[in-house]
């Protein structure tokens, strides 16, 4: 039995001032290796979630931190998130206020220069990264410069760069066109299969982390109230509903078909089994 | 591209010569203009200082936001000569040199508002200039070398760090006052941003902060650098030609008890009349027109 790489223990946070706690009683393990989504609306608590793993919830914004959270090990609120940054990699979700350098090239520098890369590894490791996330050509840009969606893709690579063991991301694809937003999970994907690097996503976008995530956690007002494999939570239509999150669009219509009677079988969270079984399924009305 | 154009303190890319001193060099000359400056009162030497500086802007090649940044010695060289000139900040006896209704004009004044002057010109033109072409890493990776303590290192690259963040801040505040109608040029445009500027800047360099440290930013640990500084041989000779001068020529000026040469020249009456007139009108005048400026708003 392996041991789990991020632990959530009995975890129950509060900003500074604040009456109403932003998380509440969280328990969570996460093992190595695990891609993992996480849902919820606005002010559910998502973020905040996800600054606790690399310690920036409490250590850098203070509030009252009950509980504890380990990470590869550690317990994050004994340790700066500068040394927490040798394990956990961690994409914000204002990529604008991320940028300091001067040049793209610089921007992905920074990390590698921090874990004392030698630059002969960095000439080689920068220009790849920028072309992972599509920014091949683009190393003197100025990051003010560049447009939201290339913004986000220089600070995925900035992190990325760095080959971080736990890759948190949160909305990290809010300004990327359809495409982009696929590349962004299947960089993500394949870092996760081939390098076993865990990644956590916290996204809006159920049609995406049906395909690509191995598990998904549900936040609602601090708690978490769902947690399991995809499948199972995103075909549950109406308790997602319930909490006002929308499910895959393909159990959305095998929900309203089942309603009817004309729907049979497990309810399908991606498109393609869904449009397989309708097809099927006009087939046999036809023949 | 014009949003970080606003407040031109930031390094401006380039490759000119001036571009591949090493930064210490640089920082060399930098910190002695700054001693001889302060240690020398001849307006022969505080003007040389203040042309060469000039000069070096010119040719690395950022007069214009040289030019720009330099509108602030307006304001405060105006008043500095007018005040000097009626209110001299050396010991009496003083000349008279004239008067204008009750105010008494005096030469020595006038004298020693152009050594204070020279002083804050030289110095400023220096220090822009080398802001101005001076990478804030290679700055940082040069001082690592030279074993400067770690904190130390840490809050000038941090402070550098935040620049482009107030330039950034700035420009979106400017752009904000544009589109509700006010001009949105010059420094009287400006001045009306300070407060939303900083209030938003904190926030901004706290968000920064929390993602330099994300990156490892001041971990423990050994650290490399990307940008290679190189020294080379030009660099030593720049810098101990700039550290020989300028050390020779403050110790001459100590000697000679500051060197100055108020004595020697004795300006006439008419010429400090009207250089106390052309000042103060310039200072009202600058005063005015950022007022009305600032808060006409169509
Ligand atoms: N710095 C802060 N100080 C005080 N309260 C905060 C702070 N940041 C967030 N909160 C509050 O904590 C709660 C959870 O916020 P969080 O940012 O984690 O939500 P989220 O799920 O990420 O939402 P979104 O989808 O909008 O990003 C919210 O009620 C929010 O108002
Ligand atoms: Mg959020």
């Amino acid at each position: 039995m392996t041991d789990p790489i991020i632990r959530f223990d009995n975890v129950t946070y509060h900003y500074p001032g604040t009456e109403e706690p932003a998380l509440r009683d969280i328990d969570l393990e996460i093992m190595p290796g695990e891609y993992v989504a996480i849902l919820g609306l606005n002010g559910a608590g998502k973020t905040t979630l996800g600054l606790c793993v690399n310690g920036v919830v409490p250590t850098m914004l203070g509030g009252t931190l009950e509980g504890s959270v380990t990470v590869g090990g550690l317990d994050v609120g004994e340790y700066p998130v500068r040394e927490m940054a040798k394990i956990v990699g961690m994409v914000f979700d204002n990529p604008e206020f991320q940028m300091s350098q001067l040049s793209a090239a610089e921007e992905v520098a920074l990390g590698l220069e921090n874990a004392g890369i030698a630059y002969e590894d960095m000439v080689r490791i920068i220009p790849e990264t920028l072309e992972l996330v599509g920014l091949k050509g683009f190393e003197e840009r100025s990051p003010l410069g560049l447009s939201g969606g290339q913004q986000q893709r220089l600070a995925i690579a900035a992190v990325l760069a760095m080959k971080p063991q736990i890759l948190i991301m949160d909305e990290p694809t809010s300004n990327l066109d359809p495409i982009g937003k696929q590349e962004v999970f299947s960089i993500a994907g394949k870092l996760n299969k081939e390098a076993g690097m865990t990644v956590v996503v916290i996204e809006h976008e159920v049609e995406v982390m049906a395909k690509f995530a191995d598990r998904v956690i549900v936040i609602d007002h601090g708690r978490i109230v769902m947690n399991g494999a995809p499948e199972e939570i995103l075909s549950r239509v109406k308790e997602l509903g319930a909490l006002g999150l929308r499910a895959p669009e393909a159990a959305v219509l095998a929900d309203d078909l089942r309603a009817r009677g004309l729907w049979t079988g497990p309810t399908p969270t991606t498109t393609a089994p869904a449009v397989e079984q309708v097809r099927t399924m006009i087939g046999a009305a036809r023949g | 591209m014009t949003m970080t154009t606003a407040l031109p303190i930031a390094m401006i890319p380039g490759d000119s010569v001036i571009h591949r001193i090493n930064p210490i060099a640089k920082l060399v000359w930098v910190v002695g203009y700054i001693v001889l400056a302060f240690s020398t009162q001849n307006i022969f030497i505080l003007a040389s200082m203040a042309v060469f500086a000039f000069l070096l802007g010119i040719v690395a090649g950022v007069l214009k936001p040289l030019l720009k940044a330099m509108i602030i010695l307006v304001p405060i060289g105006s008043s500095l000569l007018a005040l000097q000139i009626i209110a001299p900040a050396v010991e009496r006896p003083w000349t008279l040199a004239g008067s204008i209704g009750p105010l008494s004009l005096y030469g020595d004044g006038l004298y020693y508002g152009f050594v204070l002057l020279g002083r804050v010109v030289a110095s400023l033109i220096i220090a822009l200039v080398m802001v101005m072409t001076t990478h804030p890493s290679d700055l940082f990776t040069s001082l690592a070398k030279l074993k400067m303590p770690y904190t130390l290192n840490f809050m000038l690259a941090m402070t550098l760090q935040l620049i482009p963040v107030f330039q950034r801040e700035f420009g979106v505040i400017m752009s904000a006052q544009k589109s509700r109608g006010m001009k949105g040029t010059g420094f009287s445009a400006v001045l009306p941003s300070f407060v939303p500027v900083f209030v938003g800047a904190i926030e901004r360099v706290q968000q920064l902060s929390i993602s330099l440290e994300s990156r490892g930013f001041g971990s423990d640990g050994h650290k490399t650098s990307y940008r290679q500084v190189r020294v080379r041989v030009r660099d030593w000779i720049i810098g101990g030609l700039g550290a020989v001068l300028i050390v020779g020529l403050s110790v001459y000026s100590i000697i000679r008890g500051t060197w100055s040469l108020s004595g020697e020249i004795v300006f006439s009456g008419a010429f400090v009349t009207t250089l106390f007139a052309i000042a103060a009108l310039t200072f009202f005048g600058f005063i005015a027109f950022t007022i009305i400026y600032g808060f006409t708003r169509k």
